[in-house]
């Protein structure tokens, strides 16, 4: 840094407009949707009527925030679980030394980069009972059919799956670059000793990916707790709001019915929620400092 | 040896068996966009096209209403993308300069905040974005859009080019410096231009952000002339009698600029990501 240390209010120019962006964009709206969860809004340009707590009662005691809660849950965990263990293991295949490789780490990319709205509604045509690609694989291997995106029971899980898939790159690249800070020493010694993979597995790999994969396991949480795009352009919350998580009713609440004030509480609650889980998440998921790679 | 042999047979099996999974939804719009509307909503057609045809295209393009107009969905769509990688651009290169050259107070949390702002729940910011645009007048525009969009970029990419500046060796610039030239001088004529194919990357990421977003477009923007193409390709659902076809080609013609663009950088892309990964 030498030569460049005189204080000068220049450097600050560099910084001004990245962090006016985050403030306008990020940080004053999240007051704002605070002080609008306390008043009643039917329009988007008024300031509403104040009506303090009324509408946190009123969602609390609304059966489909409870749906919608459920639906949030399931949703989270199930794609939490699935998003944290098959990246693992395309990370351990893809860290082989392999012909093509960079072919195939660029490839298995594409998911995070093909905008979920094309992903979205052209899987609804696949996805269709009768004339869709899954449902004839279907029929001609075991002879049965899914109403992926109309039955309750098969829709969760098929929304879960392309999630997983459109999510597989992001995880896979960082559990990858964790992979290769691995010394390959380590290997060498352990099959020396006469550890399989397996062993090798549990005792080298596991514990030095400790800290990417709880990192991982975060980040992953959060972006599926918010998950807007994949539910709403295949089933809008459908069949039958099985599928409509926080995300979706506020987005119904605000756009749709145009009760601001209801919307912006349901937002809250679920942010408040979701920092209540960071902070259990940071304070008793944390990897010890022995774990740390 | 045996064991090796199997080893690498069962690893060359996985591959190719993830490569199919990633690869099949893709592979099987893009060919599906050619087969003829018979072919679309009849069972038992196979894989590939019977009859290929560019009739999903053209309809897609010439069949125009109001309500429907796809040229100009794409017209828009690429007006505010190439909007929102220059804004990006702009603002994360010169973040990403000062925050790898220069000292601040609280540098640390100035740093982590660029990523911080991706695990904030951006259906929190619908409703006051919403109305804060009301009020500014920038509902229903392409630049609010743009703005949003930048927002959601500028953050990564900030932090994105701030390895990328300090892995320029700063002598280059003290050599500048006493020749005399301001420091913005420096930025612009020494350190931007070395950064170059980091800015290509930031810029191609913001446009692929903004490329494809349907969320915040869905409330920002309100005439259907506005309309961006991800926005324009949803409202094809929305009708009574769903057109399998024209839905197929928007699709494709909404994936492969971002495919064409994206693969050229893909490399710049992961070693940039897993670079800042692991100092992380």
């Amino acid at each position: 840094m030498k030569g460049y240390n005189g204080l000068s209010l220049l450097k600050y120019l560099f910084i001004l407009p990245i962090l006016t962006l985050i403030s306008v964009i990020f940080v004053y709206p999240l007051i704002q949707v605070v002080i609008a969860s306390f008043y009643n809004i039917r329009m988007g340009a008024s300031k509403g009527v104040f009506i303090g707590l009324d509408n946190y009662h009123l969602i609390f005691s609304d059966p489909d925030f409870w749906k919608s809660v459920n639906s949030t849950l399931i949703w989270t965990f199930c794609s939490l679980i699935l998003q944290l263990i098959i990246p693992l293991g395309v990370a351990i295949l893809l860290n082989q030394k392999l012909k093509g490789i960079h072919f195939i780490r660029t490839s298995i990319l594409l998911p995070w980069i093909v905008p979920m709205v094309a992903l979205a509604v052209s899987m609804k045509w696949m996805l269709l009972p009768e004339i869709g690609i899954f449902n004839e694989i279907l029929k001609n291997t075991i002879g049965t059919q899914i109403n992926f995106l109309g039955s309750r029971s098969a829709a969760v899980p098929t929304l879960i799956i392309l999630n997983t898939w459109k999510l597989l790159p992001f995880g896979t690249l960082l559990i990858l670059t964790a992979l290769q800070t691995i010394p390959e020493e380590l290997y060498e010694a352990a099959r020396v000793d006469g550890a399989n993979f397996w062993r090798q597995f549990i005792y080298i790999t596991f514990p030095l990916l400790g800290k990417m994969i709880w990192f991982m396991g975060f980040l992953v949480l959060v972006w599926n707790f918010n998950t807007f795009d994949t539910i709403w352009l295949t089933t809008e919350g459908g069949p039958g709001h099985i599928m409509q998580t926080l995300p979706i009713l506020v987005y119904r609440r605000a756009f749709k019915v145009f009760r601001f004030g209801e919307g912006a509480a349901i937002a809250t609650i679920g942010a408040i929620f979701l920092m209540m889980v960071s902070v259990l998440y940071f304070k008793f998921l944390s990897p010890k400092k022995e774990d740390e790679g | 040896m045996g064991t090796k042999r199997i080893k690498n047979f069962l690893t060359y099996v996985g591959v190719i068996v993830l490569l199919l999974i990633i690869l099949f939804p893709i592979v099987y719009i893009f060919i599906s966009s050619f087969k003829p509307l018979r072919e679309l909503v009849m069972s038992g057609t196979g894989f590939f096209p019977q009859k290929p045809t560019l009739a999903n295209y053209v309809s897609l393009i010439s069949v125009r209403t109001p309500i429907r107009n796809f040229p100009v969905f794409l017209l828009n769509s690429l007006r505010v993308s190439i909007g929102t990688a220059l804004l990006t651009v702009l603002i994360a290169s010169l973040g990403g300069y000062g925050l790898a050259r220069y000292q601040y107070p609280g540098k640390g949390i100035l740093a982590q905040s660029m990523l911080l702002v991706y695990v904030f729940p951006t259906v929190l910011l619908l409703i006051p974005i919403y109305r804060m645009f009301l009020n500014l007048k920038l509902l229903d525009t392409h630049l609010g859009l743009m703005i949003i969009y930048t927002a959601l970029a500028a953050p990564f990419c900030t932090w994105l080019l701030t390895s990328f500046f300090k892995a320029i060796p700063i002598e280059l610039e003290e050599a500048a410096s006493i020749d005399g030239a301001s420091k913005m001088t420096i930025f612009l004529k020494i350190t931007f231009p070395l950064a170059a194919s980091g800015i290509v990357t930031v810029a191609v990421y913001s446009f692929i952000i903004s490329w494809g977003e349907y969320m915040f477009a869905s409330i920002l923007l309100s005439s259907s002339g506005n309309r961006t193409a991800p926005l324009g390709l949803a409202t094809l659902t929305a009708e009574q009698y769903i057109e399998w076809g024209p839905l197929l080609a928007g699709s494709i013609l909404i994936i492969l600029p971002v495919i064409v663009l994206f693969f050229p950088v893909a490399r710049q892309f992961i070693k940039g990501v897993m670079g800042g990964a692991i100092k992380q």
